[in-house]
């Protein structure tokens, strides 16, 4: 199965804002395989369409530390936000920088899994950040933008050095 | 998203994973079960097939997949039956279904995974047109399982994981056992061992197994089970011929035979040589040891290396006595005639796949030439083993009938623990058929 390419911040690409999933068919499932190859060898815990640059609403997640928990989330929902905790995040678009985001300790979900049939589920702790993290993916958002401007363009400036010199 | 490097998983660890990784071990699992179903045995099809994985854990994880898949016979093809709507004709694909479902059944926890790895192996496998096959086929099961496993529990080759023709037979044979005989079938083997006694007693092995942190138990009188099994190169002295591997049941031929030294002996059929071996351990002096195949006698004369001890290894049919024979009859004749190994499933269970309802006959006829050849090469006054892994009396009860009924002359000899001569198959040893005839002096 193929490895898919993942867009590196600051490529205007990672703006888009993802449209919602019409058919959860073989095609999508397909895309789902092929990313979680993607994000197994990468290694990460989660990833978004947007960051293989197809702009669907479709999230997948593995937070385990046996890495065979994958989790699929199609055009998901944050129903209810819930407390504050912050934590040290990084992105596989933004490689090697890692910096700390404040988000919601607890969300509760709705989305569809990979059969299309809906479900909700309450996350907490690591699950809930990447969550969040990778569900501001579909709306065009880097975890860099909860940074300040300073950090921003320094980060900006390093992806963009290091692009030039591959 | 990436953690932060201090929470970053193992490189290593994802590397190993990587190579252990569970979708390769189906792929090559599927490809070795594919040449069984194309008819192959699963010992030539292995190598083949387990060549791309570089590390012996996934290697060993394959062959357990293959195994469960062929062990298990009648429910993946029951399901499969089911789920599919139109017969598969290409073979790993099937073969990769047939793997993939056997693991759900036994795993359906890890339904997820399992189902994503089969994808995986599809692709790896070539056949990635057919990822969404495998994937809709799997998942189907899994949204039906209950009504699919109501619908083929009760079917003779799911219940007993055996051929239909195969049951019916041992069925009609062992009327008492023939339960126990199909399950003993689908157990895991001990590694079972014969220490070489020229070398220390048994017990004295048994004591260096233990000094080794290795656990064993006594199935017979130079047979120790190994447990749990481990490679044959962490036994003590293997290398020196301290200890050879041989089932239990087989353990029982050379001694049955009993040798004495001085006599002039004839392993027919002597390949791979684990009864060569043992009938000099137990004071043999003077033997040759026939075999069909060239490459299979080479593996007679490695296990004599092995063993450091002296035979004549010939290459020749047993049937064709003219073509090898010097003319100097023999005393003791140990005749482990090729049969259907039907004794042996769970140690080969892609035999039970392979096998066909007329082979038990196919056998009986090469059989039975065997016999009628070796008996004008033996000795009078000498006495000849015959020895089958099977179960099926086509192969032995009926074999020996039918030469005493042409040889009036010779004697069937009493086996005082084996009454009617059939081992049937049990946990600790496999299946034997042994008669001991012998020709008046």
């Amino acid at each position: 199965m193929p490895l898919l390419d993942i867009l590196e911040y600051p490529d205007p690409r990672l703006l888009t804002v993802a449209q919602p999933v019409d058919v959860v068919d073989d095609d999508l499932r397909a895309l789902i395989d092929d990313m979680a190859e993607t994000m197994y060898a990468a290694p990460g815990v989660g990833l978004a369409a947007t960051q293989v640059n197809v702009h669907v609403r479709l999230v997948i997640v593995d937070v385990s530390e046996t890495r065979d928990q994958l989790q699929v989330f199609i055009n998901p929902e944050i129903l209810e936000r819930d407390g504050e905790q912050s934590c040290e995040e990084g992105c596989l678009s933004v490689p090697g920088i890692y910096d700390t985001v404040t988000r919601a300790a607890r969300i509760k979900v709705r989305a569809l899994g990979r059969d299309g049939v809906p479900f909700e589920i309450e996350a907490e702790e690591m699950l809930a950040v990447c969550l969040q993290h990778e569900f501001d993916h579909l709306e065009g958002k880097v975890f860099v933008d909860y940074l300040s401007r300073l950090k921003q363009s320094r980060i900006r400036t390093r992806l963009e050095k290091r692009a030039r010199r591959r | 998203m990436a953690l932060p490097s201090e929470l970053r998983p193992d490189q290593r660890g994802i590397a190993r994973a990587d190579a252990l990784a569970l979708h390769l071990q189906y792929g090559a699992a599927a490809q070795a079960v594919a040449r069984v179903l194309g008819g192959e045995s699963f010992e030539g099809a292995r190598s083949a097939a387990f060549n791309t994985l570089a590390d012996p854990r996934a290697r060993s994880g394959a062959r357990s997949f293959a195994f469960a898949t062929l062990r298990a016979y009648g429910a993946a093809p029951a399901l499969l039956e089911r789920l599919l709507h139109r017969p598969i004709t290409d073979q790993v694909l099937l073969a990769l279904l047939q793997v993939a479902l056997t693991d759900l059944r036994a795993n359906p926890q890890h339904a997820h995974t399992l189902v994503d790895q089969a994808v995986h192996a599809a692709m790896g496998l070539g056949r990635g047109a057919a990822r969404g096959l495998v994937n809709a086929v799997l998942r189907n099961y899994l949204r039906h399982r209950e009504t699919l496993e109501a619908a083929i529990a009760d079917i003779p080759a799911v219940q007993y994981r055996h051929p239909d023709w195969w049951i019916r037979r041992v069925r009609a044979a062992w009327p008492d056992d023939w339960q126990a005989v199909l399950r003993v079938a689908d157990l895991p083997p001990p590694l079972t061992i014969r220490v070489n006694l020229r070398h220390g007693s048994r017990d004295a092995y048994q004591a260096r197994l233990a000094a080794l942190g290795l656990g064993s138990r006594v199935l017979g009188d130079a047979a120790l089970a190994v447990e749990p099994a481990v490679p044959v190169d962490q036994l003590p002295g293997f290398a020196q011929g301290w200890c050879s591997v041989q089932d239990a049941g087989a353990q029982r031929a050379a001694a049955l035979l009993g040798v004495r030294p001085g006599e002039r002996v004839l392993d027919a059929c002597a390949a791979p040589g684990g009864k060569t071996t043992h009938l000099l351990e137990l004071g043999a002096t003077s033997l040759v040891a026939l075999e069909r195949d060239p490459l299979r006698a080479a593996r007679v004369s490695e296990n004599l290396d092995r063993v450091g001890l002296p035979a004549q290894v010939i290459v020749g049919d047993a049937t064709q006595p003219a073509t090898w024979w010097d003319g100097r009859r023999f005393d003791a004749i140990l005749a482990d005639v090729p049969c259907t190994a039907s004794g042996v499933v769970r140690r080969h269970p892609d035999i039970k796949w392979l096998r066909q309802p007329g082979d038990p006959g196919r056998f009986a006829r090469e059989q039975q030439a065997i016999l009628r050849a070796l008996w004008s090469v033996l000795a009078p006054g000498g006495r000849m083993l015959y020895v089958t892994c099977s179960i099926f009396p086509e192969e032995n009860r009926e074999r020996i009938d039918a030469f005493m009924a042409q040889r009036p002359e010779a004697v069937r000899l009493p086996l005082d623990d084996i009454p009617g001569g059939q081992l049937l198959p049990t946990a600790d040893h496999d299946g034997f058929f042994y008669a001991l005839i012998g020709k008046p002096a």
